[in-house]
């Protein structure tokens, strides 16, 4: 299994805070890693610095291609989605809540349809190779939505969804710019054990039916030892453990870092 | 009601009842006449308790009306009603709407200063359209547009006059030149949102209209521009006594001179630039970049996770809205023949925004009900002179109150995947 990602010495430092302290580790391709920690470790720091939103103070990122790699460092803002097609989803749901469902995935595949509708000229002509572009952008949010079942909600508005369809709605939205590398920021977070079920299958279908690596956040421990390959332990900025899902629930670093040392 | 709401009610009422005396009795109360040599006060009571009687009674109502919070009232039932119809039957009513408004020059009733209202209206419809595409589908709060049609207007009468070139190339010269305003405003805004937005777009307003007052050797100034060409029709001028080697056309259509001819074209023309603004926008919000100006409104975050460029995207609602802002402005310098600075105060940015929030914002119906509403009143009051404005704020408020979302607040969306189900 080759490496997607590879993270190298990375810190982040705000003000006299260190969030991250000289992090390094790897993703893998068609595998799920995990990060975990307790709260306040810097999990979501690693994302914000990995998807542009933060500049890392130091250190490194690569997103491996073939045999070149590419580092995104040089890529800010909106750019890592477009050029590095890393994509993201947030702890707190991020939808169009006014916008309906479909709206939604089409607005993830934005650039393709941009170039599609000649920024807008051919969309205005209404000319057919336009029209067939949105058509084929309207299959594959169809396609994402019979997997999670809300095809028959597709025109309602995002906002209007439970809050375990949206969790679902936020990722396909994700994957619907295809990208590389998904970073999801506690998708299990408020989902009852039913839906934490499901969110595991979509999960394993994305890994295994796609070219797509994962790198997942999450507290719900069934969540993260059902379906990790590979999970990294962090606490306090720094990087305490990594190994199996088993090798990690056996751990003694992790145990004394989630419940403490005996005196 | 229970009766501990009825005597919260009575003291909601008897504090609003102070606050009205508070400040109606030395504005109304105190009336400063000169008689004689000097000033001498003459105190008028009368009209301070009716005034103040009025603002309990109202607060009263109010209060009982949101007290029966499941009942709902005449006002907000005609308007709910009315909301249904529009969205079952939007086709059919904007057939109508704008069959009415192709007739609406030879009906019976129709004079001379109908259409100069109706020309008024149209100028605000197209206004508000838009800066809908600013401020009701990409969410940025513009309080400066009337920069843009003083950038309009400016440009087609200094082009016009300079150049004497016609309408119809003067036009989009216009549009484009307020395009790049936009632009040029968009840059330094790119990171504000909301209040800050809005505060620095006012200031861009005021910066337009003050360029325009002190640049006296290009915009002359306070003193305006004056002899701006009137249009033609297709290169017939609406003269009585055409020049030499000129055709008019009354003489050319072989009908008695009228001024209304004039009016009526203007009229027209103004009703073709408004229903192409509506046009495009209809368009362009089903288009990818249309979807993200709304995307963007919902959340700016979730649109640069998804690789949306949100400068490119805020950029250009920026240049289109202010595109027809342009267009609106040429339209009226060539209507008035005169412009100055005076035209394009505060104000009009205001009454054009609240259109677009009354209307409902992103509603292209919402925008003409609002215009004929608020304009039509404030033309109704005309002969009250100086409580116009009471009016017009009146008609805000009472909006307001009973469709806080603004009159048409439904959204369609762009896409269906399962067609209409209606």
């Amino acid at each position: 299994m080759s490496n997607l990602l590879s993270v190298e010495n990375l810190t982040m430092k705000f003000g006299g805070l260190t969030a991250i302290d000289d992090l390094s580790f790897d993703a893998k391709n068609n595998q799920i890693t995990s990060i975990i920690g307790p709260n306040g470790a810097g999990k979501t720091t690693v994302f914000n610095c990995l998807t542009g939103f933060y500049k890392p103070t130091n250190g490194q990122m690569f997103l491996h291609k073939e045999d070149s790699k590419i580092s995104l460092r040089k890529y800010t803002d909106f750019k890592i989605a477009y050029v590095a097609k890393v994509a993201r989803t947030f702890q707190n749901i991020r939808l169009f809540p006014a916008m309906s469902v479909l709206e939604n995935l089409l607005v993830a595949q934005h650039n393709e349809l941009m170039v599609a509708s000649g920024y807008s000229l051919f969309g205005l002509l209404n000319l057919k190779s336009y029209r067939d572009k949105e058509q084929l952008a309207v299959d594959k949010a169809k396609y994402w939505l019979d997997i999670i079942g809300l095809t028959h909600r597709a025109d309602d508005n995002a906002g209007d969804l439970p809050y375990g369809d949206q969790r679902k709605l936020e990722i396909v939205r994700a994957m619907c710019i295809e990208p590389r590398l998904l970073c999801l920021d506690e998708p299990a977070a408020g989902l009852n054990p039913k839906e934490s079920a499901e969110l595991n299958k979509l999960l394993k279908f994305i890994k295994t039916e796609k070219q797509t690596g994962i790198l997942l956040i999450e507290h719900d421990m069934s969540v993260v030892m059902g379906i990790s390959d590979h999970v990294v332990v962090l606490n306090y900025g720094k990087k305490i453990f990594e190994g199996t899902a088993d090798q990690t629930k056996n751990s003694k670093e992790v145990i004394e870092a989630y419940l403490g040392v005996d005196e | 009601m229970e009766k501990k709401d009825i005597i919260q009610s009575f003291k909601d009422s008897f504090f609003t009842g102070l606050i009205a005396l508070a400040l109606f009795g030395p504005i109304v109360g105190l009336r400063t006449a000169s008689k004689g040599e000097g000033l001498f006060i003459t105190p008028q009571w009368g009209v301070v308790f009716v005034l103040v009687g009025l603002c309990i009674l109202g607060r009263f109502l109010i209060n009982l009306n949101s007290a029966r919070k499941t009942e709902i009232t005449f006002f907000s039932k005609f308007t709910s009603k009315f909301s249904a119809l529009t969205e079952d039957k939007a086709k059919h009513f904007a057939i109508t709407a704008i069959l009415f408004a192709v007739v609406f020059p030879f009906l019976p009733f129709t004079d001379r200063y109908f259409m100069d209202v109706a020309i008024m209206i149209l100028t605000y419809i197209m206004l508000g359209w838009g800066l809908n595409i600013v401020v009701g589908l990409a969410g940025l709060l513009d309080l400066g547009y009337v920069a843009f049609y003083a950038v309009g207007a400016y440009s087609y009468a200094l082009i016009a006059t300079t150049f004497g070139w016609s309408f119809w190339i003067c036009l989009p010269l216009a549009g484009l030149f307020a395009a790049f305003f936009g632009i040029l405003l968009g840059f330094p805004v790119l990171r504000l949102r909301g209040d800050y937005l809005a505060i620095v777009t006012l200031g861009f307003g005021e910066i337009i209209r003050i360029i325009l007052i002190n640049w006296y050797e290009v915009t002359n100034g306070p003193d305006g521009i004056t002899g701006i060409p009137r249009p033609s029709f297709f290169g017939l001028p609406f003269k009585r006594s055409p020049d030499e080697g000129e055709t008019s056309f009354h003489l050319f259509f072989n009908l008695e001179y009228s001024t209304m001819h004039r009016i009526i074209f203007l009229y027209y023309l103004i009703l073709v630039l408004a229903l192409i603004t509506n046009y495009f926008t209809l368009k362009i919000r089903k288009l990818p970049v249309g979807r993200a100006w709304e995307a963007l409104r919902e959340d700016e975050i979730a649109c640069k996770s998804l690789g949306v460029n949100p400068t490119n995207t805020k950029l250009t609602a920026f240049a289109i809205g202010a595109m027809f802002g342009g267009f609106a402005g040429s339209f009226f310098a060539t209507r008035q023949a005169f412009i100055s600075p005076e035209s394009f105060t505060f104000i009009e940015s205001a009454i054009i925004v609240a259109i677009v929030v009354l209307g409902g914002m992103g509603s292209q119906t919402g925008v003409v009900l609002a215009s004929i509403f608020l304009i039509g009143i404030t033309e109704m009051f005309r002969d009250l002179e100086q409580y116009r404005m009471i009016a017009f704020g009146g008609a805000m408020v009472l909006i307001m109150v009973f469709k806080p979302k603004g009159i048409l607040a439904n959204r369609k969306p762009t896409i269906l995947m399962h067609g209409d189900k209606k």
